[in-house]
């Protein structure tokens, strides 16, 4: 809890233009020893599994100084932590670094630190206005062991890609490089501009968050607007097979896709509709393979329109082509919010949510815990993921295990079940479960799970319930019956 | 080589890897170990024993391709074992014999092959009856009777062919333990089963396990990972098969279409009236198809009694010294017949006749045999139904290619409404490439929700949806979102040029 308002903290100070120094004006060849720094960072982690424990790590990154107090990264590996230090070039001292600003959705992140001595000698580095489309004259730097590596990197192409930490699509930069085990905000350079940060890596392949992205996300965040990141809430398919387009009177022009389902993040369900055909996005002709020709980049997948030039809230003008007729509509481009999903794909800075009562532990169904589940995750919660029950509920609660006890004599075994209600009320997340378990049903709480689970129905004495709950946190070592975070509307 | 036929489905609480024993005919080992066999075998037909009526059985198959129904497998050969029972029927397991083209059959120390049929086939007890052509080879064979269902730690002895060799074999072991079982020939069915040590290898299916002469079980799987373990069905089992043919046809084992669980947390008990004793089992959930039962029993009723026998709160009844699940008394009832129940609900007794059928709607869940797959071609689409032996033509990593609504969709529908539990959903298994289907935008594996705007529950469902078309287009829209079109003039085109260069017999089987 800490954490997550920390970081509202922080991301508040960002937001006062005072605290944000503009760029320095001297901007000079390119030299690692002097803008390339080390970040450490140790955090805090969390076991979905057991959600009341937490342990520590500690990793490092990297980091590049683009202006006077400013050192940015990527946001990956930032979740959780409550201790940055940064090193420099050929020192061994740490220096306490604070972030200044974080989003994971386009996984960029500004580090500032305030001892002075730090900065002496430090040099900024420009970000590249424009990418090179080909080429090997890339370098790719980094702090390994107390010394600079570098190694050479060619272009391989430019795409859209799904952001490293969220669902979000934007310009991505793919290059070959010989480096092993990158992915960590390394430095790719080209004529001694920043062409962007590694976000990840795998056999000689490394994906870059390139740098005219992250400068158009800084600018939008330095207006002092808090301009959030796009999406675009619908999913599409090609529009190749002429039959399909002929059977919606639609003239093939080699143009258009055709929308299929709408809302599934839970941020935008209004404009388009299933079934439409979209050829037309912010000025930019679609084609039938769903790509637009960008005068910047060539040829790129619609999806990066959503964060090309455009933040959340922006009307994005569209053509599209519904019973028969075209139409243009304005599609307002709405903010990526995990929290509006029924199954949260991220959860950072914040501790897992968990209730348990009577030894029965709740936990909302979110994307950390099906990852924590692994191979052990059952059929029905895949299905759940990718079919999530969008206009029927807000979230899905589960019931994750139960620690054996006698007052829950006979449900040891019940694990990993979706709760459809208790006591007669819906439930979608921990308060509704916290709620309801405050309003007994004859003495009793009736617990009753989605009707294609293997189990349905569960009482549990009410008067009981209280003591048993203590008894079993003792027994079991939990520190607290609950952590939730703030609803929606209230944080 | 051993022929193992594994499967591997992935259900949601339970992984389960199953082996089923028949062996490759060709193999043709001499193993050392079998000198003391042949020395016993040849003392017993000298005394008249049982194994003269134990029978190695050939068989020769084919099966379909479930990704491209209109093709079946090349021929292959295995064998197992099979014994005589009254009547000049050889008994042995239904997997034995399945996707049969021609059977031979090999009396105990005579080297003649005697062709066969089956007679009745029982795939979800894995148990058929062979008629053989000649009746002379049943000249001198005192057919075996079958016994009752043995003790737990009694003794039993396996007699038949395993490991495709030609002298028959026997193993001695115990029962270890007598308890209901996945029955790996179907999956989709749990029956009783005895466990026991005594070896039961590859060729050792279909033969009969002993004690005091009579049979007591029939050879059929093992599982991987459990050591010195193999598994036979029981006489009870046997018996329902024997009586259920008396008719004239097969009809399986009834399903009553309930969830019991464990009855054993005091609030839950006390909230239903019922003291915290160790009686009684709960009705947690009513499944579909099973309007007789819906009829009948509510969730939460309580069973007390099953045939007359009390239920443990664990779901368990006292049967011969074991404790085995309530379920095994509803598989003592013949397919029409009722169960006598014994039930709490609302604070009292009552006792419910419970008419029990057998639910064909659960086919495409489990294992199927006789009947390949049907299928329906339009315009190079080839659409077929949804069943587990389609996601095992897939191959070991098929739950990577199938979308998690595919899983749901087989797994569970009978969670759902009657409709749903009765529908079998339609898949785009293959796209037959033609210059009018060739952006086809949908892939494989899709399952239809819609075509011409109705709704798909069925291949008929299919098939009425494009024979009533009249419009210029097919139109499509797959449970994914994705929707797609065929002209229909094109399409029929197509068709006639594709089942041509293919070699497709036909458009269609339904």
């Amino acid at each position: 809890m800490t954490q997550y308002l920390t970081t509202v903290f922080l991301t508040l100070i960002l937001l006062s233009a005072t605290v944000l120094a503009g760029p320095l004006s001297q901007i000079r060849s390119f030299d690692a020893e002097k803008s390339l720094v080390e970040i450490e960072v140790t955090r805090t982690t969390y076991n979905y599994n057991i959600p009341w424990i937490t342990g520590n790590t500690q990793t490092r990154k990297n980091g590049i100084v683009i202006a006077q107090n400013r050192i940015l990264t990527t946001a990956d590996g930032l979740s959780g932590q409550y201790l940055c230090r940064v090193r420099k070039g050929g020192q061994s001292r740490h220096y306490t670094a604070e972030i200044l600003w974080i989003d994971y959705h386009t996984n960029i992140a500004l580090f500032r630190v305030k001892e002075d001595a730090f900065w002496n000698g430090m040099r900024p580095v420009k970000l590249a206005s424009k990418l090179p489309m080909s080429g090997d004259d890339l370098n790719v730097y980094r702090w390994r062991s107390g010394r600079i590596e570098s190694r050479a990197a060619e272009i391989i192409r430019l795409f859209i890609g799904k952001s490293k930490t969220s669902y979000i699509r934007h310009i991505s930069l793919a290059v070959s490089s010989e480096i092993n085990a990158a992915g960590w905000a390394e430095v790719v350079i080209h004529k001694n501009q920043l062409i962007g940060l590694t976000s990840s890596g795998s056999d000689q392949r490394l994906n870059i968050l390139p740098a005219p992205f992250i400068d158009f996300v800084l600018q939008g965040h330095e207006g002092n607007k808090a301009p959030g990141a796009a999406f675009f809430d619908f999913g599409w398919m090609d529009g190749k097979n002429p039959a399909l387009l002929r059977s919606k009177s639609f003239q093939e022009n080699g143009t258009g896709v055709v929308v299929t389902e709408i809302g599934k993040r839970g941020l935008s369900k209004n404009t388009l509709r299933s079934g439409d055909i979209l050829f037309e996005i912010d000025g930019f002709s679609i084609d039938h393979d769903g790509k637009y020709i960008d005068p910047d980049f060539g040829r790129l997948s619609m999806d990066g329109l959503a964060t090309r030039s455009r933040f959340a809230g922006e009307k994005i003008p569209m053509k599209i082509w519904r019973d028969g007729s075209e139409h243009t509509v304005e599609y307002k481009l709405p903010e990526a919010d995990f929290r509006k999903s029924v199954i949260p794909e991220q959860c950072y800075d914040c501790p897992p949510e968990y209730l348990v009562a009577g030894g029965l532990v709740f936990q909302p169904l979110t994307g950390p815990l099906l990852r924590a589940l692994g191979q052990n995750t059952p059929l029905l919660l895949e299905y759940y993921e990718a079919h999530p029950p969008i206009g029927e509920r807000n979230g899905l609660v589960l019931l994750s295990m139960v620690l054996p006890d006698d007052y829950n004599r006979g449900y040891e075994s019940a694990r990993l079940l979706l709760v459809d209600q208790i006591n007669g009320n819906s439930i979608n997340c921990l308060r509704d479960v916290e709620i309801a378990l405050k309003e007994a049903d004859n003495g009793y709480h009736r617990i009753r799970f989605m009707k294609d689970e293997s189990m349905i129905h569960m009482i549990l004495d009410a008067k009981e319930l209280p003591s048993a709950t203590n008894r079993i946190l003792e027994r079991y070592q939990i520190p607290k019956q609950s952590f939730m975070k703030p609803l929606l509307n209230e944080s | 080589m051993d022929k193992l036929c594994l499967t591997r489905i992935r259900l949601p609480f339970t992984e389960l890897k199953v082996t089923i024993f028949y062996i490759d005919h060709s193999m043709n080992r001499i193993c050392l170990t079998l000198f003391a066999t042949f020395f016993l075998a040849a003392l017993k037909v000298a005394s008249g024993g049982p194994e003269q009526a134990v029978v190695k059985i050939l068989n020769f198959s084919q099966q379909p391709d479930w990704r491209e129904p209109w093709r079946f497998s090349q021929v292959n050969q295995s064998s197992g074992s099979g014994f005589v029972i009254e009547g000049n029927r050889v008994m042995t397991n239904a997997h034995v014999v399945s996707w049969s083209k021609h059977i031979l059959v090999q009396r105990y120390q005579d080297p003649q092959l005697y062709p066969a049929k089956i007679e009745f086939i029982g795939h979800d007890c894995d148990l058929a009856v062979l008629q053989v052509i000649d009746p002379a080879f049943f000249d001198g064979i005192n057919p075996l009777t079958i016994g009752e269902l043995p003790e737990v730690r009694s003794t039993v002895t396996t007699y038949g062919y395993p490991a495709g060799g030609q002298q028959i074999s026997y193993t001695r072991g115990v029962i270890s333990r007598i308890e209901m079982q996945r029955y790996s020939h179907i999956y989709n069915r749990s029956l009783l089963a005895v466990q026991t040590d005594a070896a039961i290898n590859p060729g050792n299916s279909g033969g009969p396990a002993l004690q005091d002469d009579r049979v007591v079980g029939v050879s059929f799987q093992g599982r991987p990972g459990l050591e010195n373990a193999g598994f036979f069905i029981p006489p009870n089992i046997i018996s329902h098969f024997l009586k259920d043919i008396e008719d004239g046809s097969y009809h399986g084992f009834p399903d009553a279409g309930i969830g019991i669980t464990k009855l054993q947390n005091p609030a839950f008990r006390r909230s239903l009236g019922l003291s915290d004793d160790s009686t009684g089992a709960r009705i947690d959930t009513l499944y579909q198809p099973f309007p007789e039962t819906h009829k009948r029993l509510r969730p939460n009723d309580v069973l007390l009694e099953v045939s007359g026998q009390e239920v443990g709160s664990d779901g368990l009844v006292q049967h011969r010294g074991n404790r085995i699940h309530a379920a095994f008394l509803f598989d003592e009832i013949q397919h029409g017949e009722s169960i006598e129940l014994v039930i709490w609900r609302e604070g009292a007794r009552a006792e419910i006749k419970l008419p029990l059928f057998v639910n064909r709607e659960d086919r495409i869940s489990g294992l199927q045999y006789d009947e390949p797959p049907p299928y329906l071609i339009v315009g190079g689409l080839v659409f077929t139904e949804l069943s587990a032996d389609y996601l095992n033509s897939l191959g070991n990593n098929w739950h990577q290619q199938v979308e998690s609504h595919t899983m749901y969709e087989l797994l569970f529908r009978a969670h759902r409404d009657e409709e749903s539990a009765r529908s079998k959903p339609i898949l785009l298994s293959k796209i037959l490439k033609h210059p009018s289907n060739i952006d086809f935008g949908v892939r494989t594996r899709s399952i239809l929700k819609s075509v011409n705007g109705h709704a798909i529950h069925s291949m008929q469902d299919l098939r009425n949806a494009l024979s009533h078309n009249t419009g210029n287009f097919h139109l499509f829209s797959f449970l994914s979102g994705r929707e797609e079109a065929l002209g229909r003039n094109e399409a029929d085109a197509a068709n006639q040029e594709l089942l041509q260069q293919y070699n497709i017999p036909a458009a269609q089987r339904l």
